[in-house]
């Protein structure tokens, strides 16, 4: 099949896919018990100014209404207000989202440079020090909580050694951010000229990153190694190994067969951690997007959670799509 | 005679077995190839054909391994060489034609990056050269419009192609013998025709010496020089092309030839009641075939027969040869 | 009236995602007499599956008309009305997979009998007969697919085929999965069955010795045409086609001096059947080409009763092509080396 018609027919679903989950999403939020009504004006409000409330959060039409004019709304760009922060959903989430991008894309590159090469001298070794390397870690990362690591890097590097900056944001307070223009800090500080402030945020990014990645390398080094295994088992292998092929280039040629199953794990990854960093955010006092939905469901705070739905939503289906891409140019059979 | 291509003497493979003895998958195979000889290799599956193969090449797989015997390629006995100097002659001056060749073929790579590669590796040469010779070899297996499968991948072939794609990785280098593992099966009967008249040329034109193994004796019957039957992992009938068909002694042989008869007596003769391919193993004691065979006494189950000269160049194992 | 007459039979499949058409059977025509054995030989693409295919009703044809004892056939409505359930079975190539592992075999070859609504004890009884009929020993009912040999997985096909005592058994490559000896004796069953049930087979293969055997007549099929047809003893002596001697030269007999020697080389790969060029189909590899087979298709001739050829040419092949039956001959060379020698005729080793 060819390649812009295809691309254009994914992106054409991305909109009915988008509706559904977010219908999915404002039924489950409005299943949390808990009046916001009550919620946001105190145990000591009258029964009239909460029915005024309720009237003027619409929550006194039926849910698919409800739902309706939250879909007319956000078609517009306006995705209400989280009456926690008292700020425009959009406004916490310019902020807020591109700083869980920002830690969850260094922490999988990180993880994909432990991950990979482990996995594959893992699949490469059948007996010896790094097999047993490889396995030990993917046990560890496996069983390890990411948050309890973080604690435990934060105690040595931190408390003990006083070389990482203290677990309180993005930067120290002192600092000013520079002029936001993607919401990366590192990208922003460069582009603004300001190596102080690059300095700065690179080196709170240290430990979470560390964590992310130490954690999530053992996913990735367990998907790379079962399948080069599997890979250096097949038909071809054994044939390449016949024709007398050096053994290295057996093993690259198995893990270049692998790919296609590595990128898939990463996918995986990248869409979970969006929303699934968020320990890691709390314990490093990130203010990044996980954070911000878990708050919202808390509370009963309906617009952070599906401002953040929704943008994760896209971001997972946009991550789906250059996948299957990604596919096409590695698989040849695919086309 | 100048020195053979290949010498296999007492060849024994095993495969271990948790809490028992072995199995032997070879039982001492004698053979040997001259350069330029087509040596037809018949027997059913299980009997040891692919086993003798890998074995040769060294690449037995474990838990299986070589207990006894050698192999010599050149007069020079391969299991004492390095693995760097086994994996050079891998390829190079040994090669191998495989069935199946889609299955054993890279998905992500196209053919004329799988067949330079072995040459890549095995000579260094790449560029333009390389590419070259690819093109070369396969206008030499006749591939139709080369141009264009040369950057074809492995999934868009048919069997036909995908064989001839699989010849030239084995004959890029010049190999000094070539083993062809069932390399027929499978393939349309015309096809079959092109892909053995090809064989043919190509071991003319490159002295090479060839051990083709099949399961299809007809095949043997016009395409090899001479015909050797295994059985259970031994060598039970060795001889030319002609006195083999014409005057074959052991009684497996005959049973295999019989089973081409339209005489359901003749076969029922030679085919003993309630034993079959599938159900009746080989013997572990005497003679490997003795449950199967008509002729069968005393002396067969209780003593292993040896490989004897019946005629010049003609050999069987077995103590009551068919004679006539 | 033939049990099965087969009228210019087509059968186009369209390809997912173009306009493309699969021209797997391209105007057939042939008749099955009752108790005769028909052959449908060819090499991938010939169409000689899909043909059984449509036969058995198993897909409804793109045109064309099959009758089955008079009654038009066309696609699983018809397989399934009251008068021809379980009047034609099937029996597949792979014994293995044709037989649910699931199922004990006599449960296997009960099935059809289960469709045709028998009462159980009925069934048994019929399934006892089947397993006798095709030397399955009783024992072996109770037993799985996968503890069986592939010969005795191809028997348990074979009596589920017989156990509605069908008048027609489509036998697609019955015996290709097997080794020659398991090979001989399922052949030697199948002829003994067709002597005591009269059943006719349409047996589709392309082990030409085996079907040089088996069958009376035999039809050679070529990128879903018919290109010959004839009785079988005639065809494999004196082919009239270039296709059907390219076929029956590349037959490897175990005997180093027979084989048929021709002049005639068929050049290159069987095509796809897709977007099929008008004209004859074997033009592109035929060395006897020329602008008429390029353009039309060679209309049907009969050059002897009951041998038909569809090729301009035929006389010229006639002319040039030895007429000899070497599948005879290696039948009376065979014998004649293999005979059991005549002083151990009488003891036979225990």
């Amino acid at each position: 099949m060819t390649l812009l018609p295809y691309v254009g027919r994914r992106l054409l679903f991305v909109l009915p896919q988008l509706v559904g989950i977010l219908f999915v999403s404002f039924l489950m939020v409005k299943l949390i018990p808990g009046d916001p009504a009550v919620l946001m004006l105190g145990p000591f409000a009258t029964p009239d100014s909460l029915a005024k409330l309720r009237a003027e959060l619409g929550l006194d039409h039926s849910i698919f209404v409800q739902f309706l004019i939250y879909l007319g709304k956000a078609a517009r760009g306006d995705l209400g207000f989280s009456w926690q922060t008292t700020m425009p959903v959009t406004t916490d989430l310019a902020q807020r989202f591109p700083a869980t991008l920002e830690l969850v894309t260094l922490g999988l590159l990180l993880a994909l440079a432990i991950g990979i090469p482990l996995g594959v001298a893992g699949a490469r070794y059948r007996r010896g020090p790094l097999r047993a390397a490889a396995d030990y870690y993917g046990l560890l990362a496996g069983a390890l909580p990411d948050f309890w690591l973080a604690l435990v890097l934060i105690y040595v590097f931190y408390t003990l050694l006083a070389w990482a900056p203290a677990p309180l944001g993005r930067i120290d307070l002192s600092i000013l951010p520079p002029e936001p223009v993607t919401g990366s800090l590192l990208i922003d500080s460069l582009l603004a000229g300001n190596w102080e402030t690059f300095q700065n945020a690179a080196a709170h990014l240290v430990l979470p990153v560390l964590t992310l990645g130490l954690i999530n390398a053992g996913p990735i080094l367990k998907m790379t190694q079962a399948t080069t295994e599997r890979m250096l088992d097949s038909d071809f292998s054994r044939y390449a190994e016949l024709c007398g092929l050096p053994h290295g280039i057996i093993v690259r040629q198995a893990f270049r067969n692998a790919l296609p199953s590595v990128v898939t794990i990463v996918s995986v990854l990248y869409g979970f951690l969006i929303g699934g960093a968020v320990l890691v955010e709390i314990v490093f006092s990130w203010g990044g997007a996980g954070q911000y939905a878990v708050q919202g469901v808390l509370n009963a705070d309906l617009n952070p959670v599906l401002g953040f739905v929704l943008y994760s939503a896209v971001l997972s289906l946009v991550i789906y799509l250059l996948v299957d891409l990604v596919y096409f140019a590695i698989d040849p059979r695919t086309r | 005679m100048t020195t053979p291509a290949i010498e296999i003497e007492g060849l024994e493979v095993e495969f271990p077995r948790y809490g028992t003895a072995p199995v032997k998958a070879l039982r001492g195979i004698d053979l040997a190839i001259a350069e330029q000889e087509i040596l037809g290799l018949v027997g059913e599956s299980g009997a040891g054909k692919t086993t003798l193969a890998r074995a040769i090449m060294q690449l037995v797989p474990p838990p299986g391994r070589i207990a006894r015997g050698r192999v010599r390629f050149r007069g020079e006995d391969l299991a004492g060489l390095d693995p760097e100097r086994l994996r050079r002659l891998r390829g190079q001056v040994m090669a191998m034609v495989i069935a199946n060749p889609k299955s054993e073929l890279n998905p992500l790579l196209t053919v004329g990056q799988q067949i330079g590669n072995v040459l890549r590796y095995h000579t260094g040469l790449t560029g333009k050269p390389l590419r070259d010779r690819v093109m070369e070899m396969l206008k030499e297996v006749r591939i139709p419009d080369p141009e264009r499968r040369y950057d074809a991948w492995p999934h868009e072939l048919s069997g036909g192609m995908a064989q001839r794609v699989v010849m030239s990785i084995a004959l890029i280098c010049d190999p000094r013998f070539v083993i062809s593992d069932d390399a027929t099966s499978g393939l349309d009967v015309t096809v079959q025709a092109q892909v053995l008249e090809l064989l043919q040329r190509l071991v003319a034109r490159h002295r090479t010496a060839m051990l083709f193994i099949t399961r299809d004796i007809g095949i043997t019957a016009h395409f090899c020089d001479r015909v050797a039957v295994i059985y259970g992992g031994e060598i039970v009938e060795l001889a030319p092309r002609e006195p083999f068909f014409a005057n074959p002694h052991h009684p497996y042989t005959v049973l295999l030839l019989a089973a081409f008869s339209h005489n359901p007596r003749l076969r029922g003769y030679w085919h003993r009641q309630g034993t079959s391919a599938g159900e009746t193993g080989p013997a572990e004691t005497g003679c490997p075939f003795a449950p199967r065979c008509v002729r069968a006494r005393d002396r067969c189950r209780a003593e292993a027969p040896r490989l004897r000269e019946l005629e010049p160049g003609h050999f069987v194992r077995c103590h009551f040869p068919v004679e006539r | 009236m033939a049990l099965l007459e087969v009228r210019d039979l087509v059968q186009h499949f369209p390809i997912a995602g173009t306009k493309k058409l699969v021209q797997a059977v391209n105007g057939v025509s042939f008749d099955v007499e009752a108790g005769e054995t028909v052959a449908l030989v060819g090499e991938s693409g010939s169409g000689k599956t899909t043909i059984g295919r449509c036969v058995l009703g198993l897909i409804r044809q793109t045109a064309g008309t099959i009758l089955f004892k008079g009654e038009p056939m066309g696609g699983r409505r018809t397989v399934r009305s009251a008068a021809l359930r379980g009047r034609m079975q099937l029996v597949f190539q792979e014994p293995a997979e044709s037989l649910d592992p699931r199922f004990v075999v006599g449960q296997t070859i009960g099935e059809p009998l289960v469709a045709l609504g028998a009462s159980r004890a009925d069934r048994e009884k019929a399934v006892r007969l089947a397993a006798r009929r095709v030397g399955l020993a009783e024992r072996f009912l109770a037993s799985y697919p996968a503890e069986l040999s592939m010969g005795l997985q191809q028997r348990v096909g074979i009596a589920r085929a017989i156990v509605s005592t069908p008048e027609l058994i489509v036998l697609d490559e019955p015996t290709s999965a097997l080794d020659p000896t398991a090979r001989a004796e399922i052949i030697d069953l199948l002829i003994r069955l067709q002597k005591e049930l009269g059943t006719a087979y349409l047996f589709i293969s392309h082990d030409l010795s085996t079907v040089r055997y088996v069958s009376r007549r035999v039809a050679v099929l070529y990128l879903g045409s018919l290109v010959e047809e004839g009785p079988a003893t005639e065809l494999f002596a004196r082919p009239r086609h270039p296709y059907s001697v390219g076929l029956l030269s590349a037959v490897l007999l175990p005997n180093p001096h027979l084989r048929r020697e021709t002049t005639i080389r068929l050049e290159g790969e069987i095509p796809s059947p897709i977007d099929l060029p008008p004209g004859c189909p074997l033009a592109g590899r035929c060395p006897l080409v020329d602008a008429r087979s390029r353009e039309n298709m060679p209309p049907v001739e009969e050059v002897a009763p009951g041998h038909r050829v569809r090729c301009f040419r035929h006389a010229e092949i006639a002319a040039m092509e030895p007429a000899t039956d070497y599948f005879e001959a290696f039948q009376r060379e065979t014998e004649r080396i293999l005979a059991p020698p005549e002083a151990e005729r009488a003891g036979v080793g225990a």
